[in-house]
């Protein structure tokens, strides 16, 4: 008996529950790109909608593209969707409203 | 007599017809000839009286116009309509333009000068870029819209690569992993225990795998962490500097599965940026990491540790013959009963506590492949696995002797003074902070109460209480003094 006991290490009456790790005392384990990239993503959608930029709306459509790459499962969808149309619509009333194409800066 | 009367008008007609038929033809022979105009612009007209100088009036407003329309034609595609009478004055008045044009203005009074776009440059205007119908002029939003669809099938790529190699992962390790715990796979939120056999995705790049039931620990939780394959940035950023995935396995223990020592070994880089970041490690292990070769380790790896028996008991030719064989696949080792994290940046003014530590053993290990890995590659990481598990087994079992344990108490009573220490004035204004709001609570209730019997009771109260205070301090006081007597 001792013997199969020894073999076996495994002890299904030691069984711990996971528990996810506590981020709120240790924000150096996340990953901070998503949030970032959100605020970015926003803050330009509104740049490119009030001064009628095109290159902040689409800067804002690739911030919002990266904010999602780098999302964490756990992260609401609706975050990302709401980011996802604001830039772009950004993009779509920057047009509208000035149907010439981009010029470059140089 | 009445025929005359008829005969009169037409005769004049007669005569007049040749004259003016006369100086056309006179300017389409003469046309070619302008110098002979230049010298005496007149000279046509000298011996003709009004008539001819009317006749000259009305000719260049007619011949103005015509003159425009050939002008018009070659400007733009559009048509202009040429008046049909005017068409036989064309040839003529091209020729005739510049004798027209250095007559003196004077003449000209009243008509507006129709000519002189012919004199002034051609501008050009372009047309708007949206007009026209080219797709070529928005090539910077094509450039766009190129760079989103590379974004996007980057995303798919990594995304799927990712999910490839810890599948490959998983299934090379899912032997040794359930012959050793009875639970293989938990995501925290179902009712009952049960292994789920299959990895946690909490991102694009990382998987986590929680196992329990096995004796000497109480869980192991092992974190794939892979690159960000599904970011375009991030790859483009891993071009300049290559980096690699990693697979990290903490094993937590019980109580009394561990006795009470720190001890790291990794590669030196690790080593160094350990010692500077982990909290344990700064405070337990003091010293620079020491080179691994004294115990048959080769050169890349280094040691920390917190006394030398520690490593001489770690270090058994086992776990010598595993770090020497996988030393390029070791990122660091690390063991700790008083295991907390990283430091944390404390805030000022924040009442310090000693972290919580828990005894842990945490490995770290590189993927081989420096990111270009693929699944084959995962199967060389199960001798490692097999090192946890040994490891595991053998902290159990490692007991440090007397000398060694008194020292290990040493060292916590210390770092633990050092602590309170520090933390001492930042607890002396807490407790400060805290008596004094208890005073001010108290006045307060005293103030507010409207009962003036009770008023009083209640100061009188506070002053007793005040006194005994007082009179307690300078009770210690005293007894201090004797004692230094």
């Amino acid at each position: 008996m001792t013997l199969n006991n020894m073999a076996d290490p495994r002890r299904p009456n030691k069984i711990f529950r996971y528990k996810p790790p506590n981020t709120e005392t240790n924000p150096t384990l996340e990953d901070p790109t998503p949030d970032y990239m959100n605020l970015l993503g926003m803050i330009f959608s509104m740049c490119g909608l009030m001064l009628k930029l095109k290159w902040c709306a689409w800067i804002a459509v690739y911030c919002s593209f990266i904010s999602f790459a780098n999302s964490r499962s756990s992260e609401d969808t609706k975050q990302m969707m709401s980011s996802f149309m604001l830039s772009i619509s950004a993009v779509v009333m920057s047009y509208l409203q000035n149907p010439q194409p981009m010029s470059p800066p140089w | 007599m009445r025929h005359l009367v008829f005969l009169l008008p037409a005769l004049l007609l007669l005569l007049a017809l040749p004259d003016t038929r006369g100086r056309y033809n006179d300017d389409f022979d003469d046309g070619e000839d302008i110098a002979e105009f230049d010298d005496n612009d007149f000279a046509e007209f000298e011996d003709v009286g009004e008539d001819p100088a009317v006749d000259v009036e009305k000719e260049p407003p007619p011949r103005a116009a015509p003159s425009s329309t050939p002008i018009e034609d070659d400007e733009d595609e559009a048509t202009v309509e040429n008046e049909d009478g005017q068409d036989e004055f064309e040839d003529g008045d091209a020729q005739e333009q510049d004798m027209y044009s250095k007559y003196d203005n004077e003449e000209f009074e009243g008509y507006e000068k129709s000519n002189p776009s012919f004199k002034d440059t051609l501008i050009y205007r372009e047309v708007p870029a949206h007009l026209q119908n080219s797709w070529e002029s928005y090539y910077m939003e094509i450039l766009m819209v190129t760079g989103l669809l590379a974004y996007i099938m980057n995303y798919i790529i990594g995304k799927n690569k990712n999910s490839r190699l810890a599948q490959a992962w998983f299934n090379s390790h899912r032997e040794l992993l359930e012959s050793n715990f009875a639970l293989v796979g938990d995501d925290g939120t179902s009712k009952e225990a049960t292994s789920t056999g299959k990895l946690n995705q909490e991102n694009e790049h990382i998987y986590n795998l929680w196992c329990s039931g096995r004796v000497c620990c109480e869980g192991m939780l092992i974190q794939l962490k892979f690159l960000k394959r599904q970011d375009l940035l991030n790859v483009l950023a891993r071009m300049m500097r290559p980096v690699c995935d990693q697979v990290q396995v903490k094993v937590t223990l019980n109580d009394d599965d561990m006795d009470t020592f720190v001890f790291a070994v990794g590669s030196r880089k690790a080593m160094a940026r350990l010692q500077k970041e982990m909290q344990d490690l700064s405070e337990f292990c003091g010293d620079k990491p020491k080179s691994g070769a004294k115990y048959g380790l080769p050169e890349s790896l280094s040691i920390l540790s917190e006394m030398g028996e520690v490593t001489d008991g770690v270090m058994d030719s086992k776990m010598v013959h595993y770090l020497t064989g996988h030393a390029d696949k070791i990122e660091s080792i690390h063991f700790s009963d008083q295991f907390s994290g990283p430091k944390v940046m404390q805030e000022e003014g924040q009442p310090l506590k000693l972290p919580e530590t828990k005894k842990t053993l945490l490995f770290t290990f590189n993927v081989p492949g420096m990111g270009n890995t693929s699944p084959k590659d995962m199967d060389s990481l199960l001798p490692l696995m097999n090192l946890v598990i040994y490891s595991i087994d053998k902290v159990k079992k490692l007991r440090l002797n007397r000398e060694g344990k008194q020292k290990a108490d040493r060292n916590r009573a210390r770092v633990e003074e050092n602590f309170l220490k520090q933390t001492h004035n930042q607890r002396q204004e807490a407790a400060q902070t805290r008596r004094e709001e208890k005073k001010r609570a108290e006045k307060e209730r005293i103030m507010n109460e409207e009962d003036p019997e009770r008023q009083r009771r209640l100061e009188e109260a506070a002053q007793r209480r005040d006194q005994k205070k007082l009179e307690k301090k300078q009770m210690k006081m005293k007894q201090i003094k004797v004692k230094a007597m």
